[in-house]
């Protein structure tokens, strides 16, 4: 597979990764739980489900990533990363698209009724800065030889650089699912925008 | 505020330099020297302080325009007892003390203006004092979106509970509650 420098493939997950927790504290805390609740237009997931479901894998991977990244040494400046096969396949999957089809989420990783959307909407939000610690601190890292259990099938590890390419686009994915209901119900918290509008202009 | 002499302008521009940090990094930490004052330029940062179990104070939050840093720390020369953390993607300039102390003794005009910056950020914190102890959760959470309502879409509730003396279900519960 093509190779890229890892630097590179660094600053493209962190920018996106910041405009996902750029919109969680934006949007999704600011909004009403009616709104953070509600199921979409078409019955699927509310927005506090996507977050939920997200989470649901965070809590899988994120504490694998932080013990892998402590465990390993530095590596070379020069050192790129290199997909597999597999782990592109999975990575471009998860990529959000006008065509894309709709993938039925496993069952650990399927949500319930939500008792609080601003609790899951918090730890959202801690799990990317936990996130983005994890980006930062993997410049120094060789991605290709950092494995990570799948979550759905632990027996297949794949590289961290892949890993990291699946989780950024998965949540990307339901981000803009979440984002669709937002636009749907409009129902952030007015008042908060109002103000803010306000002391925006001089 | 009094105009500036031109020359200690001139003086004062000339001991800054620019500094970027990401989300969540720590300028300063608790045992270290406060080396730099800084002046936001942009993003949302906050002084916090931390004890042995993980209890978390958020203290200050500072943004642009205006001074940051862990202040007392900074004047005194002494270990800091707070941390100093970006919230968010952050633009600073920085002045290091050695800088700020020279040009204070050299020159009145700018000692007056650091004087003058220090008291009022003293009457914000008394004023602060103030809101602490007498002011309902409900009063505390409107003060806020009125004084600085920008900050409740940038920076993770859980602060703003924490800066408020609160904690975040109570301050979920306000978000909902309260309508302008």
């Amino acid at each position: 597979m093509k190779r890229i420098d890892r630097i590179e493939l660094l600053d493209q997950l962190e920018q996106r990764s910041e405009n996902h927790i750029s919109t969680a504290l934006r949007s999704f805390q600011n909004a009403t739980p009616l709104a953070l609740l509600r199921q979409a237009d078409n019955g699927g997931w509310s927005i506090a489900q996507c977050l939920w479901h997200l989470n649901s894998y965070g809590d899988y991977y994120l504490p694998l990533i932080v013990e892998a990244l402590n465990a390993s040494a530095d590596a070379p400046a020069a050192t790129s990363f290199g997909s597999t096969r597999l782990g592109d396949y999975f990575a471009n999957m998860m990529e959000p698209g006008p065509d894309k089809k709709k993938i039925k989420a496993f069952k650990k990783h399927s949500p319930g009724s939500i008792p609080d959307p601003y609790e899951v909407t918090a730890e959202f939000i801690r799990q990317q800065e936990v996130l983005l610690a994890c980006l930062n601190k993997a410049r120094t890292k060789d991605l290709n030889r950092i494995k990570i259990p799948v979550s759905i099938m632990p027996l297949l590890k794949l590289r961290l650089g892949d890993v990291f390419r699946f989780i950024v686009a998965h949540n990307e994915r339901h981000l803009l699912q979440a984002e669709r209901n937002l636009t749907f119900t409009g129902e952030i918290n007015p008042r908060i925008h109002a103000t803010a509008e306000l002391q925006k202009s001089p | 505020m009094q105009p500036w002499n031109e020359d200690d302008w001139e003086a004062f521009s000339s001991i800054w330099e620019p500094v970027s940090a990401k989300r969540n990094e720590q300028l300063t930490r608790p045992g270290e020297k406060e080396r730099y004052l800084y002046f936001v330029a942009e993003g949302v940062q906050r002084v916090y302080y931390s004890d042995e179990r993980g209890r978390e104070a958020t203290i200050v939050f500072t943004y642009a325009p205006s001074f940051g840093g862990v202040l007392d720390a900074f004047l005194l020369q002494q270990p800091s007892r707070y941390f100093y953390e970006t919230l968010t993607p952050s633009e600073f300039i920085r002045a290091l003390h050695i800088s700020v102390q020279r040009l204070m003794t050299e020159r009145p005009g700018i000692q007056t203006l650091v004087l003058k910056g220090i008291a009022a950020s003293l009457s914000g914190v008394l004023e602060r004092l103030v809101s602490l102890q007498i002011r309902s959760s409900e009063e505390k959470f409107r003060e806020l979106l009125q004084r600085s309502p920008h900050i409740l879409q940038l920076v993770p509730h859980k602060h703003l509970a924490s800066y408020l003396g609160m904690d975040p279900t109570n301050f979920s519960k306000l978000m909902n509650k309260v309508r302008i």
